[in-house]
C-alpha cells in the first residue's frame, strides 16, 4: 500500500502512454513551447524584413509613422495586456477547481480580443479610404517618400499577421468556455487552458514589439 | 510540480499593473524625442523588459521547468542568426537598393 500511495493515480483523461497527468501535461506544455519556438520564427522573418528596410530607409519610417495613430496603438497594448490577465486568472480557476471563473474569466478575454480587432478594423479602414494600401495598390500621396508602399506593406503583413493570430485565439477561446461550461477542467485537468493561455500570452509579447516599433517611431 | 504554479490573484494584477505602468513610460519616453540610437534603444529596452514579464509570470516560465526556458533562448538566439546573417548582405551591398 505504502508502494502504490508513492506513486499519484492515473486520472480517466490521461493517455495510456503516459505514466501519470502531471507527465502528460508536462508532454503537452513541451509540445507547445516548441510550436511557439515556430512562431517566433515564423513572425521573425518578418522583424528581419522590418529591421532591413529600416535601416535602408530609415527617415521613412519616421514620415510614415505619423501617420500611426499612437494613442489608438496604446489602447490596442492595454486591451491586450487585459485579455492576458484574465487569461492568466481564468488558468487560476482552473487550478482552484472553480469552473463558473474560467468561463467568465475566457468570455472577457474574448471581449478584450473583440475589442482589439474592433479597433484594428477602424485602423484598417481608415487607411484604406485614404488609399494606403499594401504593396502596388498604394496611392496615397501624402507622405512624401516614394517607397512609403514599403513601410505600410511590412505594417500591413506584421499586424495583418498578428490579427489572424488574435482571431485563432478567439475561436480557441470559443472552444474553452464550451468544454469548461461541460464541466471538463479541473484543478487535475486543464492543460487546453494552460496551453491556449501560452499561445495568447505570446501573442501579446509580439504586439508588445509591433506597437513601439510601428507607432512610437521619433 | 514545476508545471502547477498558482498565481496568487493580486500578483497575477500586479504583475498586469507594471505592464500598463511600462506602457505608459514608453509613450512618454516617445514625447521626450532622445536623439536616435537612443529613441529606438530605450523603446527596445521597455519591450524587452515588457516581454520578460509576460514570459516569466502569465507564462510562468520563471517557475518552469527549465528546458521550456532554453526553447525559447534557442528561439531567440536563431533570431538573432537571422537578422545579423541577413544585415551582413543587406548592409554592405555596393549598389544597395533593389527595384522593391
Amino acid at each position: 500500500m505504502s508502494q502504490s500511495s508513492a506513486i499519484p493515480k492515473k486520472g480517466d483523461h490521461v493517455q495510456e502512454h503516459f505514466v501519470n497527468s502531471n507527465q502528460q501535461f508536462e508532454a503537452a506544455k513541451l509540445g507547445m513551447w516548441i510550436f511557439l519556438v515556430t512562431e517566433i520564427l515564423f513572425f521573425g522573418g518578418l522583424f528581419v524584413a522590418y529591421i532591413v528596410y529600416r535601416s535602408w530607409y530609415p527617415e521613412l519610417y519616421i514620415l510614415a509613422s505619423d501617420h500611426l495613430d499612437v494613442w489608438l496603438g496604446a489602447i490596442n497594448t492595454t486591451v491586450l495586456i487585459g485579455s492576458s490577465l484574465t487569461v492568466a486568472l481564468a488558468i487560476r480557476c482552473a487550478q482552484t477547481n472553480y469552473t463558473r471563473g474560467i468561463i467568465i474569466n475566457l468570455c472577457v478575454t474574448i471581449a478584450l480580443a473583440c475589442v482589439f480587432m474592433v479597433i484594428k478594423y477602424f485602423e484598417y479602414s481608415e487607411k484604406f479610404e485614404l488609399g494606403i494600401l499594401p504593396g502596388a495598390h498604394y496611392t496615397y500621396e501624402g507622405i512624401a517618400h516614394e517607397k512609403a508602399n514599403i513601410f505600410y506593406s511590412i505594417y500591413y503583413m506584421m499586424t495583418g499577421l498578428h490579427g489572424v493570430h488574435v482571431i485563432v485565439g478567439i475561436g480557441l477561446m470559443v472552444w474553452l468556455v464550451i468544454r469548461a461550461n461541460k464541466g471538463h477542467f479541473s484543478s487535475e485537468y486543464y492543460t487546453p487552458v494552460e496551453i491556449t493561455g501560452l499561445y495568447w500570452h505570446l501573442v501579446d509579447i509580439i504586439w508588445i514589439f509591433l506597437f513601439p516599433l510601428f507607432y512610437l517611431i521619433d | 510540480m514545476s508545471g502547477h504554479h498558482i498565481s496568487s490573484v493580486k500578483f497575477l494584477w500586479g504583475i498586469a499593473l507594471s505592464l500598463v505602468v511600462l506602457t505608459v513610460v514608453t509613450v512618454l519616453a516617445a514625447w521626450m524625442h532622445f536623439p536616435e540610437p537612443w529613441n529606438v534603444v530605450v523603446k527596445l529596452a521597455i519591450a524587452t523588459v515588457k516581454a520578460f514579464i509576460v514570459a516569466s509570470f502569465f507564462m510562468n516560465l520563471w517557475w518552469d521547468s527549465k528546458f521550456n526556458v532554453l526553447l525559447l533562448a534557442i528561439s531567440i538566439v536563431f533570431f538573432f542568426i537571422m537578422v545579423g546573417i541577413t544585415l551582413l548582405d543587406t548592409l554592405y551591398r555596393t549598389d544597395p537598393i533593389p527595384l522593391f
